[in-house]
């Protein structure tokens, strides 16, 4: 063996070692920093009247209710409607159409719309309902939102029920099963986990959207449920509370961002959980 | 072919030339399979053993740019007429593939999966027809305190004989094994072994098999086909001891394939 070239090779290991480690912790650190802060600045905050009441004006005492609700109603409807598109879209793409011209097609766009800059959907949304509507509602926000969710469903969902390998449909198929009752109760069902994971994920992308929401929800500093009317949202007033000069305003944009933060922390985490016992040999 | 003889076939194939693509996978294949009677498929790997059976319950259809011609005739009628009903046909035809494939839900819903497909059957007839079709395929003894488990949690072995079980419930006319025992055990081997000979009473049956041993214990007809073509066709026992083609001896003595 030539002792100048083995010794080459372990001072190389050793550098590339070192180098993987230092970005890892560089990536890591401002990780950490960032989360840090936000417990710091946010934790304070995390009590029973955030929850409780509403954005208060400068100065006044408050919480960030109707911002919560105005999220959770906006991010219910854009997955309760975009969700059941996004599947039924991915599992055309994945079963019907795979080797089909039209599938092609709507799969490039589907790429396209999924790495859109939100800010694009944003504004089709206020050409296509805001403008219509003559005023900013719940319901163009819950649109641009539901524009973010779909593509992220079609991609996931066409990706999970690809991995299911043919013979499991052919298996179902030879038994003279039509081909959607294979799809609902067989390829459905062994890419389920994957499926539901796409539509968490795609909530943990929207939770955190705003500049969509800027032109189509706008912002409302009142309680309101109708989605008809503009409506609060978290990110929205986390923006504007974070550029305020009030201090007040400035905990509650800390506390919100945290909020946010533990939500999508969430969501990623039973995604995870759900992934993992499937992962059979 | 007499009057008596006619009676006596499931299904006639002629002239079945199979594509994919323009890959030409079968060439003018011509042969009959006998009701109530074995027939068994050999050949060297690629041969277009898998091709010939996925024609007899139109399977391929489910893929675009493959295609049959010819006539392959199920008791007088031409499945792969367009007129044909899949479903209709597939649920006659049962098949077993060569690597298992439960479906991802218990072990009672796989068998019931099939049954419950055209029938509306009450409960305890259910329960009565799965626990048949598992005792037929050897299995009920090691799942039946467990019919609520997935059938995924099964050994490699179980789960083929879940999809043989599977595929004999629905009382299907003409059974499909594609080297069904290639993930068993001798035991279980032996077992399916007895499942087929007990199953040809009602049923007619084609097995795909690379084991010639297999072949001639379970068969009563042989075909051996090479690149496409069938070479040679006949009697099990005829086939085994006095082939009339080469190729046909050097395969079945091992000297190729
Ligand atoms: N989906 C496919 N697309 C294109 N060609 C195929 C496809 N499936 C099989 N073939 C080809 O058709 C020929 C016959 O294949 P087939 O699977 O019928 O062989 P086989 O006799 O079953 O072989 P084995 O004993 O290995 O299972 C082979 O040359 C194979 O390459
Ligand atoms: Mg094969």
């Amino acid at each position: 063996m030539n002792q100048g070239r083995y010794l080459r090779r372990r001072i190389r290991n050793l550098v590339f070692l070192s180098l993987s480690v230092l970005a890892t912790g560089f990536g890591l650190a401002w990780l950490v920093a960032v989360l840090g802060t936000l417990l710091y600045e946010g934790f304070s905050g995390l009590n029973f009247q955030l929850f409780a009441e509403m954005t208060p004006p400068p100065g006044e005492d408050g919480g960030l209710l109707n911002a919560i609700v105005g999220s959770l109603m906006m991010n219910l409807i854009a997955v309760a409607v975009g969700t059941p598109i996004g599947i039924l879209a991915g599992t055309y793409l994945a079963e019907y159409g795979r080797y089909s011209r039209v599938a092609f097609v709507i799969r490039f766009v589907n790429d396209i719309l999924l790495s859109a800059p939100s800010i694009v959907l944003g504004l089709f949304i206020y050409v296509a309902v805001v403008l219509p509507m003559g005023h900013f509602s719940a319901w163009a926000g819950a649109a641009v939102l539901g524009t973010i969710v779909i593509p992220v469903v079609v991609r996931t969902t066409e990706n999970m029920l690809l991995l299911i390998p043919n013979t499991l449909r052919e298996a179902g198929v030879a038994l003279g099963a039509p081909r959607w009752h294979v799809i609902r109760h067989i390829t459905w069902r062994a890419a389920q986990a994957g499926i539901v994971t796409g539509a968490l994920l795609a909530i943990a992308r929207i939770s955190g959207e705003t500049a969509p929401l800027l032109f189509t929800a706008l912002n409302n500093q009142f309680w309101s449920l109708d989605p008809n009317a503009p409506i609060a949202s978290l990110p929205v007033v986390i923006f504007q509370f974070a550029i305020s000069p009030y201090e007040d305003w400035q905990r509650l944009a800390w506390s919100g961002a945290l909020l946010i933060t533990l939500a999508v922390l969430a969501l990623s985490i039973t995604a995870r959980l759900l992934e993992s016992p499937q992962e059979r040999k | 072919m007499t009057m008596a003889e006619n009676g006596a076939v499931k299904v006639a194939i002629n002239d079945l030339s199979f594509f994919y693509g323009e890959m030409q996978a079968l060439k003018k294949i011509t042969l009959s399979l006998r009701r109530n009677k074995v027939t068994a498929f050999i050949g060297p790997s690629g041969c277009g053993k898998s091709t010939l059976l996925r024609v007899l319950n139109r399977i391929y259809e489910i893929y675009p740019n493959q295609r049959a011609t010819g006539e392959v005739l199920m008791d007088g009628e031409n499945i792969l007429s367009p007129r044909q009903d899949l479903n209709l046909l597939r649920a006659k035809v049962g098949m077993v593939f060569q690597k298992p494939t439960p479906f991802p839900m218990s072990i009672f819903d796989n068998i019931a999966f099939g049954l419950q497909l055209y029938d509306r059957l009450p409960r305890s007839e259910l329960e009565g027809r799965v626990e048949t079709a598992l005792k037929r395929a050897a299995l009920w003894d090691e799942v039946k305190d467990k019919l609520h488990q997935s059938g995924n949690s099964l050994s490699g072995g179980q789960q083929q004989r879940l999809c043989i079980a599977r595929s004999v419930a629905t009382k299907p006319e003409l059974i499909l094994l594609d080297e069904p025992c290639s993930a068993l055990d001798p035991i279980s081997t032996a077992k399916i072994e007895e499942l087929i000979a007990e199953l040809s009473q009602d049923y007619t049956i084609t097995i795909v098999t690379h084991n010639m041993q297999q072949a001639s214990r379970v068969s009563d007809f042989t075909a051996f086909m090479f690149l496409g073509e069938l070479i040679e066709f006949g009697e099990t026992e005829k086939i085994f001891t006095t082939p009339t083609k080469k190729r046909t001896e050097d395969y079945i003595t091992g000297r190729f394939g």
